[in-house]
């Protein structure tokens, strides 16, 4: 199985407080992976790690190799702006710039040197339709997205990112504070996306693990218990733990 | 997992459905036996019992379905949960199934209970009922328990009663071959053995969706 990522012996550490334990992991390529676990296991400090948001992070430290194809992101020679191009993130909260429906999904691209009109127009809309947003703002795309929907706002931040064209998207909880008709747009989104992008999602929401990614790992204090195919780790997991913690026995 | 926080309602749900395959397990069993007894010793008061006691199996399943479905949409089991609630539908139907064949062997009764029927057959269906009964019994336990032990050794009691009905086939045509005039009622006996042998069956399937339940593979 072709593999994007992987993560070797990595460690994380925020000033003293160990976060992340020895997690070796491997991200297959086209498909989505989901990370679960308690509140304060670790899953976030992860995907962070994965596109260097956490070197913004005092006392941020870390051990160990995260490779994208084989490359280590962390080398010193790494311009960790092109890297950002490659693994896009999804934010738990829709954080949409006070700017222009258009604007938003334009951003990145301009920052990437693009400016010619056309191509942005032809850029932006087919992000949108990826995001399955165009029908929904096509005529209004100079108006401010701040006035979309939550559900709308998390689908613009998705076209967003996925206009500069990366490799890896990353979702921290995308559609904990949508409602449940939001949720499937974004779900079926994800379905839809996992064609042409890696897609790593941490959830609180086991269903939507076992609706959307074909492999999950469960997080418990900063280690990986166990990783392997949905399916089998929601129907006949191996840990005791992680069948504690999906069947609701502790939280 | 210093803290521990159990689902206790969803707890509850699940004894509760439990105790309801408890309950319509039990009244199977009764009828069953009930439906025994009126075949070997017909009489109008047990047989009608066994029919009614069939209708309220049935009735008992459907509210059975009913809560698990509610259960399932309401707490999104999973893993050994969800196998658990899918054994309580499937044990529920099994017994259900056994109700009717209960039923049917009281029908039986009510065609032969004037006739004469020669031992040797009679002898088969009394070995097999033995063995039937003592079936249901420890297909409940199997499950209720969750005991893999006794959901195995029901692979040995239904090989048992395979090979009485293979007798009772031979017993049944020997005696039809011997005095034609018996055919007419040695087929419902006939009738008998193999819904003997399908109540076996079904216990034995209790015990493999027990199996199932706790490891998940196929047994």
């Amino acid at each position: 199985m072709p593999y994007r990522i992987e993560t070797r012996d990595l460690n994380v550490y925020f000033n003293e407080v160990h976060i992340l334990n020895d997690i070796n992991m491997k991200i297959p390529k086209n498909a989505v992976t989901s990370l679960i676990g308690p509140s304060g296991c670790g899953k976030s400090t992860f995907i962070r790690t994965l596109n260097r948001m956490n070197d913004l992070i005092e006392g941020f430290k870390k051990k160990g190799d995260v490779l994208l194809d084989g490359e280590d992101i962390y080398d010193p020679n790494v311009d960790v702006v092109e890297l950002r191009k490659k693994i896009g993130m999804v934010f738990q909260k829709a954080n949409p710039f006070p700017k222009s429906i258009f604007d938003n999904v334009a951003y990145g691209l301009r920052i990437h040197g693009i400016a010619d009109k056309d191509k942005l127009e032809k850029k932006v809309e087919k992000s949108l339709k990826a995001a399955a947003l165009w029908d929904e703002v096509k005529h209004k795309l100079d108006k401010s997205a701040m006035g979309l929907s939550g559900g709308q706002q998390q689908r613009l931040c998705i076209a967003r990112t996925i206009a500069v064209s990366p490799e890896v998207i990353l979702m921290d909880e995308p559609c904990s504070a949508l409602d449940p008709i939001s949720t499937t747009k974004i779900e079926d989104l994800i379905h839809k996306l996992k064609k042409d992008y890696t897609i790593i999602i941490v959830t609180h929401n086991m269903q939507q693990a076992t609706r959307v990614s074909k492999y999950t790992s469960f997080f418990l204090n900063g280690e990986i218990v166990e990783s392997g195919p949905t399916e089998k780790l929601f129907m006949e997991p191996e840990d005791k733990r992680t069948e504690d913690y999906i069947t609701g026995r502790f939280g | 997992m210093e803290k521990k926080y159990p689902r206790v309602l969803f707890r509850k749900r699940l004894n509760h459905l439990s105790k309801d395959v408890e309950k319509i397990g039990n009244a199977t069993l009764e009828a069953y036996k009930d439906s025994v007894k009126t075949f070997f010793n017909y009489d109008d008061e047990p047989a009608e019992k066994v029919l009614t006691a069939s209708k309220k199996i049935d009735e008992m399943n459907y509210h059975l379905e009913q809560d698990a479905m509610r259960v399932i949409a309401s707490e999104q089991p999973v893993a050994r949960d969800l196998r658990f609630i899918e054994t309580c539908i499937k044990v529920g139907s099994h017994l259900k199934r056994t109700g009717y064949l209960a039923s049917n062997i009281v029908e039986v009764a009510r065609q032969i209970k004037d006739e004469d029927i020669p031992a040797k057959p009679m002898n088969d269906i009394k070995q097999m009922s033995g063995i039937v009964e003592n079936m249901i019994q420890m297909s409940l336990d199997a499950f209720l328990k969750q005991d893999m032990d006794i959901a195995r050794e029901l692979h040995h009691e239904d090989d048992k009663v395979d090979d009485l009905f293979d007798k009772a086939l031979k017993d049944i045509s020997e005696s039809m071959f011997k005095e034609k005039d018996t055919i007419s009622y040695l087929v419902y006996i006939l009738f008998v053995a193999r819904f003997l042998e399908r109540i076996a069956d079904r216990a034995e399937t209790i015990g493999d969706r027990t199996i199932f339940m706790i490891t998940c593979e196929k047994p």
